[in-house]
Order: C-alpha cells, then sequence, then structure tokens
C-alpha cells in the first residue's frame, strides 16, 4: 500500500487536480441541471456537500460492522435519509430556492459522487479522514458548479447572483442576453469548454488517445 | 503524388464551384451589405482555421469558406458583429475544428452556427432570400450533383417528399426556394449527410418531411428558420439512418448466404 496522504492533500486534491466533476466526470446530472443561476448552484453545492460530509462520518464510523454483501443497500440507506433530512430544511428555510431545484436535491441520493466517495474511500478510512475527503470533493463540486453557474448566469441573463452586471437592452442597456446559455445544451458545452481548458492547463489529466495516427498521413490513403 | 486529386481540398473546392450560381446571384441581389457579411465571416472562420493549424498543426481548409458563405447567407440579421463572431467561433470551432478539422465532423459547423444564433438570439429576425437565388439553388445541386460531391440519392428523396407533401396539401409553395437554398448549403454537404446509398434517399426523404411538418404546424417561424431547423435535425439523424441501411444490408446477406 502507498504511503498514506497528507490531510492536507485528502483535502485539497480534489479543488482541481481529481476534480469530481471534470476528471472523474461524477455527479454531472445535477451539474448540468442547476446551473442556470448561481444561487441554485450554490445552494445545490451546499446541499450535496452536507450530505457528503455527513454520510462520510456516518459510514466511517460503522465501516467494520457493515457487511460486504449488503454494504450498497446500507450506504443508500443512510444517504437517502441525510438527504430528506436536507431537503426538508431547505422547503423550509429556502423555500423559493428548493422549489428551483425541484428535484434534483432528492436526487443526491442517487448521485454517483456520493456514492462514489462512500464506496471507495469512507469504507477504508477513520471518520476524520473520510470527513476531509467528503468535504474536499464537496468543494471540488461546488467549484465546478460555480463556475459554469457563473458562465451561464452572467452571459445568459445579464446578472452575477441577482446583480446586474451587464445591463440588458430591456433595462436600456447594451447587452443582449444569450438565451441559449438558460437551455440544457450550453450546460454540456460549457462543461466541455472547462474540461477541454483544464485538460490544456494540466495535460496530466488528459486521457491516453485510443487510437494512434499513422507516421505518415498518406499510408492510409 | 500518392493520394491522387480527389483529396478532401478537391471535393471543397468542387463544392465551392458548384455553390457558385447561388452566391453570385445573392451577391447581385444583397449588393455592398451582402458582400460586407461574407467578408467578415470569411475573416472569422479563416481565423479559427489559421488559430488551429498554428496551435493544433491542423491543416487549413477550404471548407472555412463554405461555412463563411452559409452563415453570411443565412445568418439571423441584426446581429451585432460580437454576435456573429461568437456565432462563428462556436461552430467552427465545436462543431469542425475540435474534431480535428473538415471531414472529421460529425455536424456542419454551419448548420451548428445557424442552430447557435437562432436558439441563443431568438428576437433577431430571419433573413428574407430572393426568388432568385431560390432559382439558383437548381443549378447549383445540378452541379454538385455532376460534380460528384452531393448525392442525388439525397437531392431525389428531398424533391419527391417536399413533391409528396405539397401534392398532399401542405402549404409548403412559400418554403421551396429557401427549402432549396438549405439543400444546397447544409443537407447535402457530403461529410455530414448520410453515406450509405439508402441512408442517402432516407436522409433527402427526412429533411423533406420535416420541412413539411414545421411548415404545417410551427406558427410564427420564419422560412429559414423551419428549414435550419430541419437540416440540424436531418443531419443528426444521418448517422442513424446510415446504421438502418447498414443493419438492413447484413440482415439482406444472413438471408441469402445464412
Amino acid at each position: 500500500m502507498a504511503a498514506r496522504p497528507s490531510s492536507w492533500s485528502i483535502l485539497t486534491d480534489p479543488l482541481i487536480r481529481q476534480n469530481p466533476v471534470t476528471l472523474q466526470i461524477l455527479g454531472l446530472c445535477s451539474a448540468l441541471a442547476v446551473t442556470t443561476s448561481v444561487a441554485t448552484a450554490l445552494t445545490m453545492s451546499a446541499a450535496l456537500t452536507a450530505v457528503l460530509v455527513l454520510s462520510a462520518a456516518l459510514i466511517s464510523m460503522i465501516r467494520n460492522h457493515i457487511p460486504g454483501s449488503i454494504r450498497l443497500i446500507v450506504q443508500i440507506v443512510i444517504v437517502a435519509s441525510l438527504v430528506i433530512v436536507i431537503d426538508q430544511l431547505l422547503q423550509a428555510y429556502l423555500f423559493d430556492i428548493s422549489q428551483r431545484l425541484s428535484v434534483f436535491v432528492s436526487l443526491i441520493t442517487t448521485n454517483c459522487l456520493v456514492l462514489g466517495r462512500t464506496e471507495s474511500f469512507s469504507r477504508h478510512n477513520p471518520p476524520g479522514r473520510a470527513m476531509l475527503d467528503a468535504l474536499g470533493n464537496g468543494l471540488g463540486y461546488s467549484l465546478a458548479l460555480l463556475v459554469i453557474g457563473s458562465i451561464r448566469e452572467l452571459f445568459g441573463t445579464g446578472a452575477w447572483l441577482g446583480w446586474q452586471v451587464l445591463p440588458t437592452v430591456d433595462q436600456g442597456g447594451w447587452f443582449t442576453p444569450l438565451s441559449l446559455m438558460l437551455l440544457a445544451p450550453s450546460g454540456f458545452f460549457l462543461l466541455g469548454g472547462l474540461v477541454w481548458a483544464l485538460r490544456s492547463v494540466l495535460p496530466e489529466q488528459a486521457e491516453d488517445p485510443e487510437l494512434l495516427p499513422p507516421d505518415r498521413p498518406e499510408d492510409i490513403a | 503524388m500518392k493520394q491522387g486529386l480527389w483529396d478532401r481540398e478537391t471535393v471543397a473546392l468542387l463544392l465551392l464551384a458548384a455553390l457558385l450560381p447561388m452566391l453570385l446571384a445573392w451577391l447581385w441581389d444583397g449588393g455592398l451589405m451582402a458582400a460586407g457579411r461574407l467578408g467578415f465571416a470569411l475573416v472569422v472562420s479563416g481565423f479559427w482555421h489559421l488559430a488551429f493549424m498554428l496551435i493544433r498543426a491542423q491543416p487549413p481548409s477550404v471548407a472555412g469558406v463554405l461555412t463563411a458563405l452559409a452563415v453570411a447567407m443565412l445568418a439571423p440579421e441584426d446581429l451585432s458583429l460580437l454576435q456573429l463572431i461568437l456565432g462563428i467561433s462556436f461552430g467552427s470551432v465545436i462543431a469542425e475544428l475540435v474534431f480535428g478539422g473538415w471531414g472529421r465532423n460529425v455536424l456542419n459547423p454551419a448548420t451548428v452556427t445557424l442552430a447557435f444564433l437562432g436558439f441563443g438570439f431568438p428576437a433577431a429576425p430571419w433573413p428574407d432570400l430572393a426568388l432568385p437565388v431560390g432559382w439558383a439553388a437548381i443549378p447549383a445541386l445540378g452541379l454538385g450533383v455532376l460534380f460528384g460531391v452531393m448525392a442525388l440519392r439525397l437531392v431525389l428523396g428531398a424533391v419527391l417528399a417536399l413533391a409528396l407533401c405539397l401534392w398532399a396539401g401542405v402549404p409548403l409553395a412559400p418554403l421551396l426556394p429557401v427549402a432549396g437554398i438549405v439543400l444546397a448549403l447544409l443537407v447535402s454537404d457530403p461529410v455530414a449527410s448520410a453515406s450509405t446509398k439508402l441512408g442517402g434517399w432516407l436522409n433527402g426523404a427526412l429533411y423533406g418531411l420535416l420541412l413539411a411538418l414545421f411548415a404545417a404546424h410551427w406558427q410564427g417561424a420564419a422560412p429559414v428558420q423551419m428549414a435550419v431547423s430541419a437540416a440540424l435535425l436531418a443531419s443528426l439523424a444521418a448517422p442513424l439512418l446510415d446504421e438502418i441501411a447498414l443493419a438492413l444490408w447484413i440482415l439482406r446477406r444472413r438471408m441469402h448466404h445464412g
């Protein structure tokens, strides 16, 4: 077994270097759905991070008592209970945003990011480290959501977190909102662009090509 | 010369030559404004081809001119330069250049640009193309088929489907000039259309049927908007149509040869 990574690297690795969204491509369903505005993206990030950290703590505490054959069921039960609690809290205190997030908070239960972390990390590590790892992954997810959400809200409505940054034509300004940004396809484009940009800056994240071109292109002609 | 005459650039140049009648008719009608639009689209498209040549060593292609031509003719009017730059950059880069250049793309970059502009700025009015441009689409398609760079089956499939729908009473008549123009500019693109024989028929027919569907049921849409949407959906379906043609062929062979 390799040397145990330090707590600091457990926390900071998932931010950029091992980002769950842009490198491991996990949790995309919600990441694409809730990023039409920064407010929903932030709420969703907070909800997911809370669920992730708490479930990591609980599962890590009982990791030596979970029978291997039913571990997924146990994990899902724990995650689902936490999700219900968080969902009720959101409905109680942030009703508007919870309406806009609609079903996606409940779907945290099936978010592959949550199950991925509990399955691959919390099951093998003590609670402290598991929670750190969960927090790092939650923050990495939040970072990706924040970037995509900011771009979509800024160019889709000219606002950022509700503040009008670019005056739109309707309000007598000069900025024509790009309505495409509020539609689902732009989430895919932006995420693809983000992954591309990250892998251009950090080439070690790029996957190996599946096919190599021949040395002389005319050979295949 | 190991590759022979028929490389990618020959096809692009022949396509360009085939489209010349339409281009000339459009320039004749649009005058200086049209020429300015075309020049601007050429510059943006050329810039991205150049950028990808310098950064990723991808050979630039004359196909960039085709993209610029289609975008200049069909893009919504009243867009600011910035919006046009954004649209053409998006189409050229995301639909063509990131795949490795013309010939490896899935969709026609001009189709993607137009869809992007249409969805992104729904308030901008779509252009009205003059009737002579619509007539010029016929020699353009004819030349393309004659040169062997457009598929006769695809064109015939579209014509048949349109004729059938017209005969059945769908109010298609005002759409026909635009239907021809978009057929020549976007749908017949040899890269983005179906490449099997049966697939070509189906691809053309699908375009015609979608256009008829839009003409009958899409209230308040401009002719160019309907035609571009039909072209986008038809070229999205092209790989599926090819797949169907291949599956049928394999099935037939299995029946014949056990």
